[in-house]
């Protein structure tokens, strides 16, 4: 029998978390603002040696195929883009969330973190091909945290999968987060909610953990944002990039026509750029650190 | 024993004893498994989407990824191990295909995939004896040289055989 776990609780699995660094967090709050550029980036990045050291290791990766290294910090960043600086930054800091093994979830090792990387790659295509006004690099941002609710939850859940399918299959559970709900009172997205408020992470980012499989849910302003990491998150699972026994067991809400405009062309586009973008990437952010990614 | 691992877009077959073809979670795309008990062979490629004609240039570095030239990539493919060039005397076994649930149309790239695929096994008179697709689960499967034995698995669900 699964136990309910209840706020006080999850707040316990937070406090045991470590903080984001104050570069991350600066950093979350400046792709967050609409009036940034990519010196702002570059100024918070300055502030923090190891994460300077880490941005160049990154560049001069084999992933890139540099010929010549670079050494300048605004080059560096100006050649990787913001998304992967913010990406480098979260990654390491809340390593110990994102390479954590969901046996909740029976998921494999490091495949938390490959599927957030995932749907912070669709986040960012969806917002590309569907010609949103949302920034692209917010999108990707939001992408990569959606998820991270359930590395709160997960050992919560231990020994339940199989049985979850089976009420899935019955109709007796609706999808994996009514299965959650049920079975230990708490969803990931609340979880990852819970988290974003103690991390005070940008209203923005806290509104797409919380409300990423209930989009139609979320704040008017914040929806077109969590509409696109919604269609992100069904289409890395689509791709194959699930986090475990869950993937694809989640409801599409096909009101997001209301908001965004994605022909079935696009999203076949979106799909192969998925693809492509997520080995790239996923070299570029092994290339240096120790972990398992 | 040896192993080919195909990831999505790629195709292979092979002859050799003791060998395995495998490709990791299927979610929408679909795999289009060829046995030949005759040139005791298996091929196998990973498709993605239903049609090249949204990224020519792609289905040229790579026919696998899309129904409609991953299938002739496969048979050319395995006509360099002595197979009928046009399938001939081929058994065709299909999985994958799943979707997320309450999708909408645009959404069905696994069920248009199948649809893809079965089309144009059709122009080659080619029809699946047996095949898993649907649901809204994300498949792993394993095909034997040896014994053309094909297992799948899922995470949480026991394993399974088609
Ligand atoms: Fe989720
Ligand atoms: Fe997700």
């Amino acid at each position: 029998m699964t136990e309910k776990i209840d706020r006080e609780e999850i707040q316990k699995v937070i406090k045991s978390v470590p903080l984001l660094s104050a570069s991350a967090a600066q950093l979350l709050r400046t792709t967050t603002d609409p009036d940034h550029d990519l010196m702002d980036i570059v100024k918070v990045v300055k502030t923090d040696a190891t994460l300077t050291a880490r941005v160049l290791k990154v560049v001069n990766s084999a992933a890139f195929g540099l010929i010549n290294e670079i050494s300048s910090l605004d080059r560096a960043i100006s050649y990787l883009g913001e998304r992967l600086i913010v990406g480098i930054a979260i990654g390491d800091c809340a390593a110990q969330l994102f390479d954590k093994e969901l046996k909740g979830y029976e998921g494999e090792h490091g495949a938390l973190w490959r599927h957030d990387l995932r749907t912070a790659i669709a986040s960012r295509e969806v917002v590309v091909q569907s010609n949103s006004d949302i920034n692209p690099d917010l999108a990707f941002t939001a992408g990569l945290l959606h998820d991270i609710g359930k590395a709160l939850i997960s050992d919560y859940l231990q020994g339940t999968a199989g049985e979850v399918l089976e009420k899935i299959e019955s109709e007796e559970f609706d999808d994996y987060l009514s299965a959650e709900e049920e079975l230990i009172g708490f969803d990931h997205p609340r979880a990852g909610y819970e988290l974003a408020l103690a991390w005070k992470l940008p209203e923005a980012i806290a509104e797409v953990i919380r409300f990423h499989h209930t989009p139609a849910d979320a704040r008017e302003e914040f929806q077109e944002l969590v509409y696109a990491v919604h269609l992100g998150d069904n289409i890395a699972m689509m791709g194959g990039g699930g986090t475990g026994a869950d993937s694809m067991r989640y409801k599409l809400d096909t009101n997001y026509t209301r908001l965004i405009d994605l022909q079935p062309d696009a999203l076949a586009k979106v799909m192969l750029t998925v693809n492509e973008e997520f080995i790239k990437l996923e070299r570029s952010f092994s290339a240096t650190g120790d972990s398992n990614r | 024993m040896s192993q080919i691992i195909l990831g999505v877009g790629d195709y292979g077959a092979s002859n050799r004893p003791g060998e395995d073809i495998k490709t990791f979670a299927l979610g929408s795309c679909v795999s289009v498994i060829l046995l030949d008990p005759k040139n005791r062979t298996v091929g196998m490629v990973h498709v993605a989407l239903p049609e090249s004609s949204i990224n020519q240039a792609k289905s040229l570095e790579k026919p696998g990824y899309f129904a409609d030239t991953g299938i002739p990539a496969l048979l050319k493919e395995m006509a360099r191990f002595g197979c009928n060039p046009k399938g001939k005397g081929m058994e065709v076994k299909l999985c994958g295909g799943a979707n997320v649930m309450d999708t909408n149309d645009t959404f069905q790239i696994g069920k248009r995939n199948g649809l893809s695929v079965k089309k144009i096994l059709w122009k080659y008179g080619m029809g699946a004896v047996a095949e898993d697709l649907g649901g809204n689960f994300s498949r792993t499967v394993t095909v034997s040289v040896d014994t053309g034995e094909i297992i799948l698995s899922s995470p949480a669900r026991p394993n399974w055989k088609l």
